[in-house]
């Protein structure tokens, strides 16, 4: 073939990329209102199942099970706001931005400062194996993930997201300090309050509420959030490193992370328009050679 | 920081003592369990919760 049959061959490359960024625009307009009402209403939910257990109008069971979806949810709207979605540094919604950071993982237990540096440092480095935090989720299949989830918050453990802190620190990095003190300082705050529950007589209460939904559902978002959309971790770059997947129990009870490709090609896109950018720009990313549709 | 890192380190003793030991307290009253020796059941708790934690913390691993 020659070069001009080659040429005239080899898809456009910018018009693709004028035409994803052209739909990723349309979609990166106005205040995130549902993934705000998200993290604060899940919040709201979760905390009020303190009183309603508590005072004997929602047994026990159901709390724990309630608890259990309120932390699988809570991390989505909190990583909106690490990517500053509801507003950027120096806008006047500032504030709001933070406060749903900050607020919406407390079920989770999640410091919002660390989890939004190590997340901005999985997008840079998305599947490196020495510089991607998420990389200690590999795993050869799902329920390999799962059971790596869990030896990792064994105690004594490697921390891998601690260590790229202390990198950054060595470094002369002043916001991981910062970020680190305030982790320990809710981190304290959050094993003393199960300490408090626990001797007034409500240790059974902060076990099913709080303690074991946190690391059911820590679990679950890191299979769902990492494992299930990088499988196999293998490929980096842009159009590769993230894919668009299929698990048998649908787009809704993975909390959109089917579609998690376009977050990776377009952070400012709320969770919730996701699905919607995915159908319109499906033919440039198969274009482009996007995993689309793998199980 | 630094100081803190030895600290941190018997944090699964601290846990098992400070949040572990009342839970299998209320966790045996709740079933009704009676502890041997006609110890409280308080005291059976910061036993498990406290042994358990430190076998954590020299194992490396709770389960």
């Amino acid at each position: 073939m020659s070069l001009a049959a080659t040429l005239d061959a080899a898809p456009d490359t910018r018009a693709m990329a004028r035409d994803e960024m052209a739909i990723a625009r349309r979609h990166m307009t106005g205040f995130p209102v549902v993934m705000a009402a998200w993290g604060l209403g899940n919040l709201a939910v979760w905390l009020s199942l303190w009183s309603l257990v508590l005072l004997g109008v929602l047994p026990l069971w159901a709390g724990f099970l309630i608890a259990i979806f309120n932390v699988m949810a809570c991390y989505h709207p909190s990583h909106e706001a690490q990517h500053s979605n509801y507003a950027l540094h120096g806008r006047p919604l500032r504030w709001l931005n933070e406060l749903i950071g900050y607020v919406s993982t407390i079920p989770m237990g999640l410091p919002f400062k660390i989890a939004r540096i190590t997340h901005l440092d999985h997008h840079t480095y998305t599947n490196d194996p020495l510089r991607d935090p998420d990389y200690g989720n590999k795993a050869p299949n799902w329920w390999r993930a799962v059971l790596g989830n869990i030896a990792k918050r064994q105690p004594g453990r490697p921390n891998v997201y601690g260590a790229v802190l202390r990198a950054k620190i060595a470094a002369g990095d002043q916001a991981a300090k910062r970020a680190v003190l305030e982790g320990m300082a809710q981190n304290a705050i959050y094993l003393s309050i199960l300490t408090a529950l626990a001797w007034s007589g409500h240790a059974i209460e902060a076990a099913l509420l709080w303690w074991l939904p946190k690391q059911i559902g820590s679990t679950y978002i890191s299979l769902f959030l990492s494992w299930f959309p990088h499988h196999p971790m293998e490929e980096q770059g842009r159009y590769r490193n993230t894919r668009h997947f299929h698990y048998g129990f649908g787009n809704v009870v993975a909390l959109g992370i089917e579609t998690h490709i376009i977050h990776h090609l377009h952070p400012g896109i709320p969770l919730n328009r996701q699905r919607a950018v995915f159908n319109e720009m499906r033919p440039i990313l198969a274009a482009r050679g996007c995993r689309l549709d793998e199980t | 920081m630094s100081l803190l890192r030895p600290i941190l380190a018997w944090g699964p003793v601290f846990f098992g003592i400070a949040f572990l030991a009342p839970l299998f307290a209320q966790i045996l009253q709740a079933l009704g369990v009676t502890a041997p020796l006609g110890l409280p059941p308080i005291a059976v708790g910061l036993a498990v919760g406290g042994t358990w934690g430190l076998i954590a913390k020299l194992g490396g691993r709770w389960i």
